[in-house]
């Protein structure tokens, strides 16, 4: 299978200028493929570098060495190390989408607008087909009614995250990056998440995933990445 | 890879410079962030910006942060043609394809160009707005500049534009004087995108507003771009606000960039050590 993403021997630290010059090593010589259409879960302890190594590629961290190559849907290919901004924006808007672990969006858009204006920036379609998609997928994720319509700031913490999931579901991206997508659900919720994932996979959506979650990673990943202390220790199939 | 020969920017700017005052050969190069001053040493003349390069895209919202005096009001006033230019280019794609510095045209076309195809909201509604004219008459202004001559439809489309930034259509005919400070801004607001302008400079519009009327003036101008697909460069010392509106972001620091990127990286990790004391500053 050819891949999508190539990850060679990237490397990262964090030099804080206003502590005293502190240098913080977080990932090394990292490198691994992912292939079109897989499902490679993160795992580690809480610091290992996996939501490091996860912002590296969506270039929300800038990496010190290495490249991150990504294939694109036209055949040509993007260094996300190098690149310029213009064409790390359209790749954001076009085919990469971040699921991050906390939900942050515009303040005061209603749940139903968040995702549907998710819907229009990806195949374009008016305000009331694109509410109503979006409505019919919150119902699916079991988000209250009543919550549709509100602002998502003051939702609890699964609430947001179901907000957040579909959002991600709706774009569907041929490249995904997803942080911890079931931590706060219940295991009927969860579930739900993870069939629309292994949806977006069987259409050939290609996932790297973090969960601390044994569940969520059983189910959804093909190929585990266990990180320690910023290294890739092992690879192995799931 | 992109054909670099057909490129994608609608402004490009090269060795923005502005100095206020006698600057001598060596002016720029004693001062920024390396000397911490925007003063030169030898004659007190103002470095206000120097060496500004960047390129804005089609319907692109670029933020501009640094602290007071950073120079990233004159940089967009620069832009805007307020004052003139020490030195450097200043490349817009409706100009001749692109292919003319817009510092060298002359002023009459400065004007026109203002008029027609940028738009400026300034901090102080009074630099925006005059006040001797009604809400509707500030409009008009604007549309006159640009050739129109109806005052039929200049009415048409002044209640249009109020109404579309939520100033009570009503009130049309009085002075922004009697309005309250949101309610100026978002006059200013109709005022800039009267002729529908490709290119909007947004110069610390919500600073001094409260934060109630400071989210709805923000969520006016987010929608008003998500619309019109507008770009934008906006200026703020609000990292709050530059995060909200924003996809790409500079810092300036003694009339210097002295970081550009996206602005979450810019925001989650940012390189230089002035972005990093001004985002670990964040409340």
């Amino acid at each position: 299978m050819s891949s999508i993403l190539e990850v060679r021997h990237v490397s990262k630290h964090f030099q804080l200028h206003v502590q005293n010059n502190k240098h913080i090593a977080a990932l090394h010589d990292v490198s691994f493929d992912l292939a079109a259409g897989e499902i490679i879960g993160l795992t580690g302890k809480s610091g290992s570098g996996k939501s490091t190594l996860m912002k590296c590629i969506y270039r929300t961290y800038l990496a010190n060495a290495g490249q991150i190559v990504l294939h694109r849907a036209d055949r040509s290919s993007i260094d996300l190390v190098s690149a310029n901004e213009h064409e790390v924006l359209e790749v954001r808007r076009t085919e990469m989408f971040y699921c991050s672990q906390f939900l942050s969006v515009i303040p005061r858009v209603p749940a139903v607008d968040v995702v549907a204006e998710s819907i229009r920036r990806r195949s374009g379609g008016d305000d009331a087909t694109t509410r109503e998609a979006a409505r019919s997928l919150l119902d699916q994720l079991g988000l209250p009614r009543e919550l549709w319509d509100a602002y998502p700031a003051t939702f609890s913490g699964g609430e947001q995250q179901r907000v957040n999931v579909a959002r991600a579901i709706v774009a569907r991206p041929r490249f995904l990056l997803v942080d911890e997508p079931t931590a706060s659900l219940d295991q009927r919720t969860k579930d739900v998440v993870i069939d629309l994932f292994l949806e977006l996979k069987a259409a050939g959506t290609s996932i790297v995933l973090i969960t601390h979650d044994q569940h969520t990673l059983d189910r959804m990943s093909d190929r585990r990445l266990h990180l320690a202390h910023g290294r890739v220790q092992e690879m192995v199939a799931a | 890879m992109r054909d670099e020969t057909q490129p994608g920017w609608l402004l490009k700017v090269r060795g923005l410079t502005k100095i206020y005052g006698d600057p001598v050969s060596t002016s720029v190069q004693y001062t920024g962030p390396k000397f911490s001053t925007n003063i030169c040493p030898e004659t007190d003349a103002i470095v206000a910006c120097a060496e500004i390069d960047f390129e804005l895209w089609p319907g692109e919202v670029l933020g501009v942060v640094g602290e007071s005096g950073s120079g990233k009001s004159t940089l967009v006033q620069l832009l805007y043609f307020d004052h003139p230019a020490t030195s450097g280019e200043v490349y817009f794609r409706p100009v001749d394809g692109g292919r003319t510095n817009l510092l060298t045209l002359s002023n009459a076309r400065k004007r026109q160009l203002r008029n027609t195809a940028l738009g400026m909201v300034y901090q102080n509604p009074r630099d925006g707005l005059n006040f001797s004219f009604s809400a509707g008459g500030n409009i008009a202004e604007k549309l006159i500049m640009a050739g129109e001559m109806n005052v039929g439809r200049m009415r048409q489309r002044g209640s249009y534009l109020l109404d579309r930034t939520e100033v009570p259509v009503a009130r049309m005919d009085q002075s922004p004087q009697s309005f309250s400070g949101g309610m100026q801004q978002r006059v200013q607001i109709s005022k800039a995108i009267a002729n529908n302008p490709p290119l909007l400079f947004l110069d610390e519009v919500t600073s001094g507003l409260d934060v109630s009327v400071q989210a709805r003036v923000l969520d006016l101008i987010r929608q008003l771009q998500r619309e019109l697909g507008v770009a934008m460069i906006v200026v703020s010392h609000d990292l709050a606000v530059i995060r909200m509106l924003t996809d790409r972001t500079l810092v300036m620091k003694n009339g210097r960039i002295v970081e550009a990127g996206l602005t979450d990286q810019i925001l989650q990790d940012p390189q230089h050590a002035y972005t990093q004391l001004l985002v670990s500053s964040l409340l």
